[in-house]
């Protein structure tokens, strides 16, 4: 019983730790939105905040399902291979001659991602390989169908339907009012938040990604979880491929280029530790909403996007050293 | 007579086999089942097509490979002290544009080199400080350098008119990637003999110094090293800066190449930089591989990437099938290499 006791004070400890430095961050968004409203006049107007956030849904549901991984000590690179192979593959059933409804096609590029998160979960937890070299090779695989299926052009796909998912409205060629995927981003973040702090699943991720072997001991089928957080990984990043090819209403294998990292990027800036078995969703949002404004906000200023690329690597390095200052001073 | 006959066959086919199963499985470097597939792909590349097996088409490949290869050799340092280097593609991409910038300033070829060579150092010692002082994981690390190098390279790529086109037309400077052996009958370039002896070298090193064997026994057991007493702190930094350097290098050799200096070169280099090493052999887990395997693993890549694209011409396959040809095989040669490493321990228990 006294056990029970003092373990349970220390759960309570590091989580006041990890929730102070969330709350950190969102005063430092918080911070950055003030000035941004002073420095720039159209920062706060609904046209850009709109923009901006659809923006930002479009990479953060990404981040969320990938902060899964990341706290279960995994990672997924071929994220951005994956929008990109089902950004083509939906766009190229869509021009085919005789076509298929698009709500046959959207549940074709969503079983897309299904297939390449179970490839992923399979061959890590079956064939017990490095996750950063397997994702890598996946990366490859998928980032090459999508250029061996459009021969390197893209593809127009002109729908409503996909248009709406993306957010925008394509008769008057304009973001909507209240756009789609805003809407699927908070719910996937609102059951994500939930699933891992309340949920028996979300507690058996922490447990894998703190000790694999003590959570193996315990009881908890480790590749299972293993191979159903790839899979939700895999489905998020199809999903967000056909947010993007809404939104750009092109489907093409550039899609997604070198995005992988800016999620990562987002991720770690929200506390997750590459590591496994530390990090949360609140986290992962605040650090998906300070890229966002960033870039954003840098960019109403004036600066140039190549400027704003120094600062985000600036930001992460310096972040993660204070995360990593800040342990050694708890121990 | 017959049964003996047979029965010695089926002995020596067994001996064979076993013999086989020795260096492919039991053995201790992917050398060996490397070395078949870059022979298998070469002899099927030069079956389907009529001008992959030609000496012109040798020399592309050797051509292409040095930028690839020469920052492999850093890689490799990095991944045996058991780290990640995900800024050498972005360190390229700088390197490139200080080439044009200070050519534009009218440095000559030879500062222009020591000056990218500095760079790769600055970079590897950012790097290496806060990897081994602050004690970052280094993953995270080279993200952030990654993305400061590559925005840095475009930023001063920005304002600079001739920078944007990037051109370089020094001749001196050019000679650095465009020089022959001998130099009429254009026979051996010398980026080729870069690598060779860029490679030859550093395996000395890695093998017979005590450098490399600290590098090695950093990277197996990094605390029994540190016990051993080893400055482990200092081989890892020093493994950061090799490859910086090696980037930067790789970078100058590109230029040279190109006679193009922009921002945008080498994206995306740091996965087939990755790619190839650990399809060599070199453990991500670090203190295991060793340059041998690297070099044909770069090799294997090379082969395919061209071979490619010949077989575009004459079967209608398309070229951009060698991205996913690329992605299966770094898969299986990892799965490859851990059934290799379930089957050696396997062995090591019975025998125990």
């Amino acid at each position: 019983m006294a056990e029970m006791m003092t373990e349970d004070k220390g759960q309570k400890q590091t989580k006041k730790v990890r929730l102070s430095s969330t709350v950190i961050l969102f005063i430092f968004l918080l911070v950055m939105s003030v000035s941004f409203a002073f420095l720039s006049k159209d920062f706060y107007s609904i046209y850009n905040i709109t923009s901006m956030l659809t923006n930002i849904a479009f990479s953060g549901i990404v981040a969320g399902t990938l902060t899964l991984v990341m706290i279960m000590g995994g990672l997924d690179i071929s994220i951005g291979g994956n929008i990109a192979f089902t950004s083509c593959l939906i766009a190229y059933i869509y021009n085919l001659e005789n076509a298929l409804p698009i709500v046959a096609i959207i549940i074709i590029g969503l079983l897309l991602g299904t297939a390449i998160g179970a490839f992923n979960g399979f061959i890590i937890t079956r064939l017990n390989l490095n996750p950063i070299i397997t994702t890598l090779g996946t990366m490859a695989i998928t980032r090459g169908m999508g250029y061996v299926l459009t021969k390197s052009r893209s593809i127009l796909i002109l729908d409503n339907v996909i248009g709406f998912i993306g957010g925008v409205l394509l008769s008057r060629g304009e973001i909507a009012k209240f756009p789609f995927p805003l809407v699927l981003f908070i719910i996937i973040y609102a059951s994500l938040a939930i699933t891992m702090s309340k949920s028996k699943f979300g507690r058996k991720i922490y447990c894998i990604g703190a000790n694999q072997e003590a959570a193996k001991l315990s009881g908890i089928n480790v590749n299972k979880v293993k191979f159903i957080v790839y899979l939700i990984c895999g489905i998020a990043a199809s999903l967000s491929g056909i947010i993007l090819t809404g939104q750009t209403a092109v489907g093409m294998p550039q899609h997604g280029r070198g995005m992988e990292l800016d999620v990562i990027t987002a991720v770690l800036l929200g506390g997750t530790s590459l590591y496994g078995g530390k990090g949360n969703i609140l986290g992962t949002l605040a650090g998906v909403l300070i890229l966002g404004v960033l870039y954003n906000g840098f960019t109403m200023i004036g600066f140039r996007y190549v400027h704003i690329r120094v600062f985000q690597g600036v930001i992460l390095i310096l972040v993660v050293s204070l995360y990593e200052v800040r342990e050694k001073k708890t121990y | 007579m017959t049964d003996f006959d047979i029965s010695a066959k089926k002995e020596k086919s067994e001996n064979l086999l076993s013999k086989l199963s020795e260096i492919f499985v039991y053995g201790k470097s992917m050398v060996p089942a490397l070395l078949v597939l870059l022979v298998i792909l070469v002899v099927y590349f030069g079956a389907m097509t009529p001008n992959f097996l030609t000496y012109t088409n040798f020399k592309a490949i050797i051509s292409n490979i040095p930028v690839i290869a020469i920052m492999a050799v850093g890689m490799t340092f990095v991944l045996l002290v058991g780290g990640l280097d995900i800024s050498v593609g972005s360190i390229l991409g700088f390197t490139a544009v200080n080439v044009a910038l200070f050519h534009h300033m009218g440095f000559p070829a030879w500062a222009v080199v020591l000056v990218c060579l500095a760079i790769g150092t600055l970079f590897g010692s950012f790097n290496g400080v806060i990897i081994t002082k602050v004690g970052v994981n280094p993953v995270i690390t080279t993200l952030g350098t990654m993305a400061l190098a590559r925005g840095m390279a475009s930023w001063f790529a920005l304002d600079i008119e001739s920078l944007k086109l990037g051109r370089i037309f020094d001749q001196k400077f050019l000679l650095i990637s465009r020089l022959y052996f001998p130099q009429d009958k254009q026979i051996i370039p010398i980026t080729f003999v870069y690598v060779i002896a860029i490679y030859v070298i550093v395996s000395l090193i890695l093998k017979y110094t005590k450098y490399g064997r600290n590098v090695y026994a950093v990277g197996s057991n990094e605390y029994a090293a540190r016990l051993a007493g080893i400055d482990t702190t200092r081989i890892k930094f020093s493994s950061y800066i090799i490859s910086g350097i090696m980037a930067a290098l790789a970078g100058v050799v590109l230029v040279a190449q190109l006679s193009l200096g922009r921002d945008d070169a080498g994206t995306g280099s740091e996965l087939q930089v990755i790619t190839a090493v650990v399809l060599g052999g070199v453990s991500l887990s670090g203190g295991k591989g060793d340059l041998l395997g690297v070099i044909i693993a770069v090799l294997i890549l090379g082969v395919i990437r061209n071979g490619m694209v010949h077989l575009e011409e004459v079967v209608g396959l398309s070229y951009y099938w060698r991205e996913v040809a690329k992605g299966a095989i770094l898969i299986l040669a990892i799965s490859i290499d851990s059934a290799r490493l379930m089957a050696i321990k396997k062995r090591q228990v019975v025998r125990q």
